[in-house]
């Protein structure tokens, strides 16, 4: 279980979090999500040890984590938000260095790095220079550098940013695979949609402050509303206004309407409505309940503003 | 002790991949050596057999032994005698010396006329004509005519004086103050008081039967006799004094750059993936002392050796010596380097204020000419440099041959000055602009 107790940690422009306490259980892959600047980074810095709070403290797997405890980093995987790697080697010298560090037996180390390799699906490529990559390949590279050493925990700091479609989607697999295996996975990211797919649990942080914090059902119930269907103005909307009524409350906003759907209505209803009355498709959008929407309802702004 | 090694281990296994910089770390410096060292000529300095056009007009012995001098410097060719257009070897005389030198023949002409030493002036006069399209050689061929001739001047200076004192104070108490003078100086010195009024009959030539006398007395008052006491058998004097000092540059470059390995570290995240492994921050920053100071004396041993092989310096039999001193100068670099990293916030300020440092150092400490031929303030600066203080240590190993004790005070002021310079930087790195 990874404690974080009261944290503050101020720079001297900033603080960078403030009162943050969080409960992490074991084998949970547990989100941190906020737009940047929310201190996202300084809270896994300080969880690595890097950084030391102003206040507070912080426990892993019991053990209070400071910048002198190195036995607990056995432990811990990092993934940097950075593509953390030295550019002219290979991806085998990358993580025989890397490796290196954790009193592994050099035979065992082998292995891992064989192993690791595959995962990531580089092992075909394990003797080219790491400047040779793609950036999706480095940053599968990233991860497998982080878990050489068979760690517990394994805390990714936006692992996926300016990754291409597919090597995104090969990183959720193998992070999701990782955590059934029984790996704690602490994921943080300014993406609603990954926090949505990958995590069971998430806080939602902004500002320095966790501002929710729950399972996506728990959250999603935060919203005062469930679901939306937002209606963009123009003259046929505007004249069939009335004509929509029938399907829930609509509320008059300044370039939309927004329609409260009545219980028990099917959508398919309402859109043939709008097909019946010449609307088109294309002014009529679904708001469904999302964390997109919960920020937006939490804080004003959204996620990427 | 363990993480330490495998840091360094690391450093290695990157330095090695990195071509650039063992090239800059090796391969260039090579280069570079050999280039000066062929634009200095290798074996000795100074200059060889500049023309010298000549002609001596005068009988007198004085003349005689300006010419003997000039013919035996060698960095001067003395030309008596040219082909005319009969293709007969003939003497200069002063017109034909001067027509040699304008057709570019000859650097410059020396004529040495009838009245070298006349009884009316106070002093020598030869004539000298040149040719002013080679300023440096011009400058250097009169140094060396007028060094051979003040060579001279000790025989003439009894006779000078007597001429003046005769010329203000007339034949008759002028004489009677020499002789009184003679016996003065004859009571002191014990030397004959003939001697003293009438050197020429005797003294020039021919000392072996008038020893007893003393004949050369005056001579020696202002002969130097040139003995080379140190460096004896120092095959290459020019090699051995620059390599040490282009060696340091070199190393002080190397340095720099990679101390600067750590803000590219910084950048790419690696320093974090490092911190969150079990690696400690003074760790990092002792495997990189480590690292720098052992790749400084592999990069100093090495050139050495090139400038063994390519210009025969003695490096071996003091080796031991000079690898103390190697280390010594290592360690210093390399805290120069780490606090360049430690001031500065990103490579590019550190390659620009490290280029800057590295070059002044360098001219100043003495690493591209003496420093004895430095003002005398900045010679002041000079002994703040760790490039004078190695220097001096390569040369006391090299040239003099000292033992270890010798070099102590060297290898005392370079671990001072990093030791300073350490406690500087660890300062500046608490306050964790760096990591
Ligand atoms: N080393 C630092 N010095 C000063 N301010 C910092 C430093 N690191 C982060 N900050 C500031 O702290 C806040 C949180 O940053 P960060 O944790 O990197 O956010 P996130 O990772 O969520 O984008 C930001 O305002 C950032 O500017
Ligand atoms: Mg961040």
């Amino acid at each position: 279980m990874i404690q974080i107790k009261n944290i503050t940690k101020s720079f001297p422009s900033v603080v960078a979090l403030n009162d943050v306490s969080l409960e992490i259980q074991d084998r949970s892959f547990y989100g941190l999500l906020g737009p940047n600047g929310a201190g996202k980074t300084t809270m896994m810095n300080l969880l690595i040890g890097y950084l030391q709070p102003d206040k507070g403290e912080l426990l892993i797997g019991g053990q209070k984590q400071t910048p002198e405890n190195l036995n607990l980093r056995k432990n811990i995987g990092f993934v940097p938000q950075t593509i953390a790697l030295y550019d002219d080697v290979s991806a085998q010298t990358n993580l025989e260095i890397f490796g290196s560090f954790f009193d592994i037996k050099t035979n065992i180390l082998k292995e891992r790095i064989d192993e690791q390799l595959n995962a990531v699906g580089l092992f075909e490529r394990r003797k080219d220079l790491v400047k040779t990559y793609s950036g999706g390949m480095k940053r599968r590279l990233n991860i497998a550098a982080s878990m050489l050493h068979n760690p517990e925990y394994l805390l990714c700091d936006e692992p996926t940013v300016g990754v291409d479609p597919q090597s995104r989607n090969a990183i959720f697999d193998l992070l999701q695979k990782l955590n059934s295996e029984g790996k704690t996975i602490i994921y943080t990211t300014h993406y609603m949609e990954e926090a949505e797919r990958l995590c069971d649990k998430i806080a939602i942080i902004d500002s320095g402050k966790i501002i929710a914090e729950g399972t996506l059902g728990e959250l999603v119930e935060k919203l005062p509303y469930d679901e939306a269907i937002i209606i963009t103005k123009n003259k046929q909307t505007i004249q069939h206004r009335n004509s929509l009524n029938d399907f829930g409350v609509i509320l008059d906003h300044d370039d939309h309407f927004e329609l409260k759907p009545n219980n028990g209505i099917p959508l398919s209803k309402f859109f043939e409505k709008i097909e019946h009355l010449g609307i088109g498709y294309q002014s009529v959008e679904l708001h469904k309940p999302t964390l997109e929407a919960l920020f937006l309802h939490l804080t004003g702004r959204t996620l990427r503003d | 002790m363990k993480q330490i090694l495998r840091l360094v281990v690391k450093e290695y296994r990157l330095f090695i991949a990195d071509k650039v910089a063992l090239g800059l770390t090796f391969i260039v410096p090579v280069i570079l050596t050999a280039i000066f060292g062929a634009v200095f000529g290798g074996t000795s300095a100074g200059p060889r057999g500049i023309r010298l056009a000549f002609v001596n007009e005068s009988s007198s012995p004085i003349a005689t032994s300006i010419e003997e001098a000039l013919d035996t410097t060698k960095a001067v060719r003395l030309l008596k005698t040219f082909r005319g257009e009969n293709t007969i070897e003939q003497k200069f005389d002063s017109l034909s010396a001067k027509e040699y030198v304008q057709k570019g023949s000859a650097s410059a002409a020396l004529i040495i006329p009838a009245d070298i030493f006349s009884d009316t002036s106070l002093g020598l006069k030869v004539k000298f004509f040149y040719d002013p399209k080679n300023d440096i050689e011009m400058q250097m061929l009169k140094g060396i005519v007028q060094r051979t001739m003040y060579s001279q001047l000790g025989n003439l200076f009894p006779q000078m004086m007597q001429k003046q004192t005769e010329k203000f104070l007339g034949a008759d108490s002028g004489g009677l103050f020499n002789r009184e003078m003679a016996l003065l100086i004859s009571e002191y010195f014990e030397v004959d008081t003939n001697l003293i009024l009438h050197p020429n009959l005797m003294a020039w030539r021919d000392s072996s039967e008038t020893t007893s006398d003393r004949p050369d007395f005056f001579a020696d008052l202002i002969r130097i006799d040139e003995t080379q006491l140190v460096g004896q058998k120092v095959t290459n004097p020019w090699a051995t004094r620059s390599v040490g000092g282009w060696a340091m540059m070199f190393l002080l470059f190397t340095l720099t750059g990679s101390a600067t390995s750590l803000f590219d570290e910084k950048k790419s995240g690696v320093v974090l993936r490092l911190l969150a492994s079990p690696i400690s921050r003074i760790q990092i920053l002792w495997s990189k002392y480590l690292f720098n100071v052992s790749l400084g004396v592999v990069q100093l041993v090495f050139l050495f050796i090139v400038g063994w092989l390519m210009f025969d310096i003695n490096v071996f039999p003091n080796f031991f010596n000079l690898l103390l001193i190697i280390t010594a100068a290592a360690i210093a670099c390399t805290a120069f380097g780490m606090m360049l990293a430690a001031f500065c916030r990103t490579t590019q300020q550190a390659s620009g204020w490290g280029t800057l440092l590295i070059l002044s150092m360098s001219s100043i400490g003495g690493a591209w000419f003496p420093v004895s031929f430095m003002p005398e303030y900045i010679q002041f600066f000079s002994k703040l440099t760790i490039i004078y203080w190695s220097m001096d240590g390569f040369l006391e190993v090299l040239w003099r041959g000292v033992g270890i004790l010798s070099i102590l005070p060297n290898i005392g002021i370079l671990l001072g000055i990093a030791a300073l310079v350490n406690v500087v930087s660890v300062i500046q790195f608490k306050k964790g602009h760096v990591f």
